[in-house]
């Protein structure tokens, strides 16, 4: 018979020794090197089948797994799945929201592949139609990335118009209306706006909005009155009463604070008393 | 009801409770459920989801297995152990029989779901989910899930082995969540008469699915009373014609 003594130091040994193996091991395998992956993964369809009642935990594993995956920066070709790694969490639990928001992110700034970003955004709205979120992540995608100023006011046109869409989303579609070179029209929603403003921070910002709109409508039609007189009279206005007197104008128009706007004689522009950068393109 | 059912179920009762099986599958039950609090820590996002989700997956799935593995073995046990002969030497029929062992294992399962039940809520109140109720509502639905697999595992038990009866009362049980397929499937069949025999199917066998409601409890999305009320209505009609059967069989059966 074997003593326990033995046995023990058999058992200490024995442990040491794997230890010291894996230890080895390790260093002849580069764990987080470059490498290439292959994701085999059956259709959302498939796969809620298979759960057997528990499709909710399928999608919830599956997108914990994404989470980490799209993490494993070492993994090269780890965007070639991204798009149907989503599709098919979303086509187990669609009115599951987060893979919708956390997927396109990772396609919008990870990836940079947007059309894809937009393409799981428009699944989570048609799924889930009262939510505004998908549409308003759509649309900042398409004003920040594309520069696609109509497609980005759709996108927020449609968020606002949802059930408990924040006035955030209404001042985004105001917004890119006027970035959508419709000043009138920005004007009024910008107006309303205004006139409805929950709080003091929201009735600034509309106001700040509604100055350089309005500031941007008026100095357009002034100068294009003195260009007027220039063409009639040889010589720049002396200032813009000339302007009424000439009947080109019946009044002269102010900024959205009151103040008359500023003329420079000598060059026959017209500026506003204080100038904002809204319109960054 | 009567003295000799009750006694039945009771005693039922007591033997499902003495085995170790029994609080072995209740322990993994509220292990596994408290322990989707770690795999909460993982997501993005809405946690309180992924808590739900798999705790009250960890909840359905051992309380499913405590059906199964307590419903397949009750009435075989008593033939194998010889001693159905002493109780039905008594005044008790072999109807009573069947009615008591079911009404004991009932007891037993609204036991169990009670503990893994409880605890999750209250887990679920500790983490920050508040006392959602609509729980209460999903595990009101899981309970008669686990009396149909109940009356299933019984009616197996009655005539054939544990491991036929495991084997067929799984297998039913797999395909009681996925019959909304066979709906599916009868759209792509041509022949008339396959198409009759896969509508047959898709009222015989269980339909388990309607008693899944956890994406309504999760997403806390809307109710319709009247799914709710027709699934109670299915699930009672459903064990009747189970026990109706198993009834059928045990009365034919002959004990050597």
């Amino acid at each position: 018979m074997i003593p326990g003594r033995l046995l023990a130091v058999i058992f200490m040994a024995g442990l040491l020794l794997a230890a010291g193996m894996q230890n080895r091991y390790d260093a002849t395998v580069n764990y987080f090197g470059d490498r290439a992956t292959f994701v085999s993964l059956p259709s959302g369809k498939a796969l809620k089948t298979l759960s057997f009642g528990y499709s909710n935990l399928a999608a919830d594993l599956l997108f914990i797994w994404s989470i980490q995956f799209y993490s494993a920066t070492y993994l090269t070709n780890r965007f070639d799945f991204l798009e149907r790694v989503y599709d098919t969490i979303t086509d187990i639990s669609p009115q599951y929201k987060e893979p919708y928001i956390i997927g396109s992110l990772i396609m919008v700034y990870e990836a940079r592949d947007i059309p894809m970003a937009l393409r799981l955004l428009d699944k989570g709205s048609r799924h889930n139609p009262d939510e505004w979120f998908f549409d308003q992540d759509a649309g900042y995608y398409c004003f920040k990335f594309l520069k696609d100023y109509p497609k980005a006011e759709f996108y927020y046109q449609r968020a606002a118009a949802k059930p408990g869409a924040p006035a955030f989303v209404k001042r985004w579609k105001a917004h890119l209306v006027y970035l959508n070179d419709d000043p009138g029209a920005a004007y009024r929603m910008w107006l309303e706006i205004y006139e409805n403003a929950g709080d003091a921070m929201e009735k600034a910002a509309a106001f700040n909005h509604l100055y350089q709109i309005k500031s941007e409508i008026d100095t357009g039609l002034l100068e294009e009155k003195i260009a007027r007189f220039r063409e009639n009279f040889r010589r720049w206005p002396s200032s813009l009463v000339e302007l009424i007197k000439a009947r080109l104008v019946s009044a002269l128009p102010s900024d959205f604070s009151g103040n008359d706007y500023i003329y420079d004689p000598e060059k026959g522009t017209v500026t506003a008393a204080r100038i904002f950068r809204w319109k960054r393109r | 009801m009567k003295m000799s059912m009750k006694g039945i179920a009771i005693n039922t009762f007591k033997e499902s409770a003495r085995n170790k099986m029994f609080y072995l599958l209740v322990f993994f039950g509220i292990l596994f459920a408290l322990s989707s609090k770690l795999i909460s820590f993982l997501t993005l996002g809405d946690a309180m989801k992924v808590l739900k989700d798999t705790g009250l997956a960890a909840v359905n799935f051992f309380c499913v297995l405590i059906a199964i593995f307590t419903g397949i073995n009750l009435v075989y046990k008593e033939i194998e152990k010889k001693t159905i002969f002493n109780i039905l030497s008594k005044p008790v029929s072999r109807d009573q029989f069947i009615i008591g062992k079911f009404l004991g294992l009932a007891l037993t399962m609204l036991t169990a779901l009670a503990a893994m039940a409880g605890i999750f809520f209250l887990f679920v109140w500790m983490s920050g989910g508040g006392f959602d109720l609509k729980i209460i509502l999903y595990f009101f639905m899981l309970f008669l899930e686990l009396l149909v697999i109940v009356a299933i595992s019984l009616l197996f038990s009655s005539f054939t082995t544990p491991i036929l009866s495991f084997i067929f009362t799984v297998s039913l049980y797999l395909i009681g969540h996925i019959m909304w397929t066979f709906n599916e499937f009868k759209t792509v069949l041509r022949v008339p008469f396959w198409k009759h025999f896969m509508q047959g199917l898709y009222y015989l066998l269980p339909n388990l699915d309607k008693f899944n409601i956890k994406n309504e409890v999760v997403l806390n999305t809307a109710f319709n009373p009247w799914t709710i009320l027709f699934s109670v209505l299915y699930a009672l009609a459903y064990i009747l014609a189970l026990l109706a059967v198993t009834i059928l069989i045990f009365r034919r059966r002959e004990f050597q």
